[in-house]
């Protein structure tokens, strides 16, 4: 394997100048981050909640929306938002399209499989202390269903982290651009606080879905 | 001509079957790369992961380790990996199996955890000794949970060779990448589906892998467990 | 049951992340006088594209405009349509290669700079787009071999590699194998085909350590690069002038073209020279200063052409 770039001048995995001079680049990077995620796992979730309600009752319908959403699931991020740039634009549309989508994947699964597995014999509890169909989702089922939720937020949220660094390829990239501008220019301190910084993100939002679970469903196993 | 059309065309373009920029080429690269990662990973972590729940010791670790994994940006792991041991396959397969290790590890430790005790005890008594009672009554019971993290490590490998175009490898990705740069759209799309067809193709595989693995008496009792089994996109 | 908890905690939560997204943003560096506007500037995904993305947004932000930059933004495939349909207002293009980009490769460019715009221009106009004067800096692709190889395969020149390239291997960005004064270019002006293409970057990292590990015997890097010397590579000369004049050129939307913007960037090519630009370029990627630093400084130095 062949040595890294050889520069002379010696370039330490951490420049503190340059990280000192640059904060207000990094915070820029990392709200642009958070704003790319928060955006893509709520509308995920406003969108994959309704569906797989929806899906939970008609099999081909379920079928379908686990069919569509799957296949989109397989292709690669790169090659969606690279595909999207023509028709919208470098643009935060362009980065949430696919990110959305996948996160739907996710999120709707979980939905069905939480849905699933409430007991029949709450069901017809419900059902036999008069529970219309509604009441009987809202306050019923859902609830029940929250810990599989829950856990497919949690896969949602850091995996929309991460692929958010890709889309410094599109002008975007939150703390992707950083990683980005360390690679362009040979520049050691960038990618590092890039990398290091999504790793914390991500860490510190599970962390943060986990304890939002636990106060929200307080009953569940941890997952 | 539409999209489809053009993508269409660029596939039935012999042009593109052959040469060091062609189909069967780039497929080769890729599945180099993602093979590679893939075993070396599961030569590391699944021994680890199986001692780790066998014995039942630093459980939260190796729970926990996935988390962090997937933590993980590939982009920037794969730029990281250039700027430390510079051009080639090494870097690119070394941060791939990184990427690879922890759902290896998360599961093989959960699947041999969820071993029941009661199992366990009877082939201890039955005189089997350790190794043994590890490899021929454990494994084979653990064998799903075990095959759906290779499954989620090869697909999340599959994914993220595709950003080893960013670093000057090679693989599908090149064409997403090179399509891109050069705004030609059909060979981005071209790209896409061949990824996309690979990744699929490599989850059929596994999956008769695993059938084929499954003890008998195993594939006829319904593993809850590996519906959660959750796929993770990081690429 | 009493869910209420639970959905009013839920309906927080959301509406908290989303007040939280849709909030603050961090505010930008503006001049606090009030701007005459706001101009998006862009950059090709190669340092010195940065430098000059910021010499243009920083003079017109001492003018008084607000700019947004988009540096690193891909390559000129990626750049020029975004120009287009108005997603940016200006790039700093290179005269002959922009040229060869509008013109669909007809190969209009030629060694003379102001003809060379004019043509440009007649091509712009009816997209909506302008070239302003074309500064005396100059940034043509080059082609060069380490020393060593150039010793090996005894070659100077471009014309040398004739006779060898199916020996060598050419690197440079994707882009390469598709542009007049890259890749066909070669073919066509000198006869070289070679042994294969790997497509790197635009004269940046992977370029550099695909030299370094004789991946490459050929690559693409610019005229303009201040780090070559230290490198040890060696270019090699254009003997039958493939490459023609790719002085620096600001393009920009006729919209934002107001007579004002025009004199602020006038007066930033016209001052402009090739050992600014190499001097610029080796204090960004020798000693690691930020292009927008750096563009600043050269500004501050004189006065901003005031």
């Amino acid at each position: 394997m062949a040595a890294g770039v050889f520069l002379d001048y010696v370039d330490p995995w951490i420049n503190w100048d340059w990280l000192g001079s640059h904060v207000p680049l990094v915070l820029a990077t990392l709200w642009q981050h958070v704003e790319l995620t928060a955006v893509a796992v709520v509308a995920g979730l406003a969108i994959a909640l309704p569906l797989g309600v929806i899906a939970h009752r008609s099999g081909s319908l379920r079928l379908a929306v686990l069919l569509v959403f799957g296949v989109f699931y397989t292709i690669p991020s790169l090659a969606l938002f690279a595909a999207l740039v023509p028709y919208t634009g470098l643009s935060g549309t362009t980065a949430e399209i696919p990110l959305i989508g996948y996160n739907v994947l996710i999120l709707v699964r979980n939905v069905l499989v939480g849905l699933d597995e409430v007991p029949k014999d709450v069901l017809d509890a419900a059902d036999g202390m008069g529970y219309r169909p509604r009441a009987r989702l809202l306050r019923v089922e859902l609830p029940l269903a929250m810990p599989s939720i829950f856990a497919g937020l949690r896969v949602a949220i850091v995996s929309t982290i991460g692929l958010v660094t890709i889309t410094a390829i599109i002008g975007l990239g939150g703390l992707g651009a950083l990683i980005y501008k360390g690679l362009i220019e040979s520049f050691h301190t960038p990618l590092v606080v890039g990398l290091v910084l999504s790793i914390v993100l991500a860490v510190v939002a599970d962390l943060a879905a986990a304890a939002a679970q636990r106060l929200a469903v307080p009953w569940a196993r941890a997952a | 001509m539409s999209l489809l059309g053009l993508v269409w065309q660029w596939f039935m373009d012999p042009q593109h079957w052959q040469g060091s920029n062609g189909v069967p080429t780039r497929l080769v690269e890729h599945l180099h790369l993602s093979v590679e990662s893939v075993l070396i990973g599961a030569v590391i972590a699944l021994p680890i992961g199986i001692a780790l729940g066998h014995y039942g010791k630093f459980g939260t670790v190796a729970i926990n380790i996935s988390n962090t994994g997937r933590a993980i940006p590939s982009f920037g792991l794969l730029v990281l990996a250039f700027q430390v041991f510079g051009l080639g396959d090494g870097p690119i397969i070394l941060a791939l199996t990184a990427l690879a290790i922890p759902p290896m590890v998360t599961n093989s430790y959960v699947a041999l955890r969820e071993v029941d005790p009661d199992i366990k005890d009877a082939a201890r008594g039955m005189g089997y000794r350790e190794l043994a009672q590890v490899l021929r009554v454990e494994l084979p019971l653990a064998v799903p949970l075990i095959m759906a993290g290779v499954r989620t490590s090869a697909l999340q490998v599959v994914a993220t060779a595709t950003l080893a175009a960013f670093v000057a490898g090679g693989g599908l990705g090149r064409y997403i990448v090179d399509g891109y740069a050069t705004q030609v759209y059909q060979e981005m799309v071209a790209g896409a589906i061949l990824v996309a067809g690979l990744a699929l193709a490599t989850e059929l595989v596994l999956a008769v892998l695993q059938r084929a693995l499954v003890p008998r008496g195993l594939r006829l009792l319904k593993a809850p467990t590996t519906r959660r089994a959750a796929v993770f996109k990081v690429a | 049951m009493n869910r209420r908890p639970l959905w009013m905690m839920a309906a927080l939560a959301v509406a908290a992340i989303v007040a939280a997204a849709c909030g603050g943003t961090p505010s930008s560096s503006a001049t606090s006088t009030p701007s005459k506007g706001t101009l998006t500037v862009a950059g090709f995904n190669f340092p010195e594209s940065s430098i000059l993305a910021y010499l243009y947004g920083k003079s017109l932000e001492h003018d008084g405009y607000k700019i947004n930059y988009k540096v690193n933004l891909g390559t000129r495939e990626v750049v020029a349509p975004a120009l287009e349909s108005g997603q940016i207002d200006l790039y700093a293009g290179y005269a002959a290669t922009d040229l060869e980009y509008y013109d669909k490769k007809a190969g209009e460019a030629t060694g003379d700079v102001t003809l060379t715009v004019q043509r440009l221009n007649n091509h712009l106009q009816s997209m909506g787009l302008v070239a302003l004067n074309a500064s005396a800096a100059v940034d043509q692709n080059a082609f060069a071999m380490t020393k060593a190889n150039s010793q090996k395969y005894n070659a100077t020149k471009l014309s040398d590699l004739a006779p060898i390239g199916n020996q060598l291997v050419l690197g440079a960005g994707p882009e390469c194998p598709t542009r007049p004064y890259c890749e066909p270019g070669l073919k066509s002006t000198y006869g070289i085909t070679f042994k294969d293409f790997k497509a790197l970057d635009t004269d940046g990292p992977l370029t550099r350590a695909a030299f370094a590990s004789n991946t490459i015997q050929v690559g693409l890097v610019f005229s303009s690069d201040g780090d070559l010397t230290k490198l040890g590579l060696v270019v090699l000369q254009d003997d039958k002038h493939l490459e023609a004049a790719d002085n620096v050129v600001p393009i920009l939307r006729q919209q934002a073209a107001t007579d004002e913007v025009r004199a602020v960037l006038n007066k930033v090519d016209s001052n402009l020279t090739t050992t600014d630009l190499i001097t610029m370029n080796s204090q960004v990627s020798i000693q690691h200063q930020d292009p927008d630093a750096v563009a600043v400084a050269y500004l501050q130095q004189h006065a901003y052409f005031a």
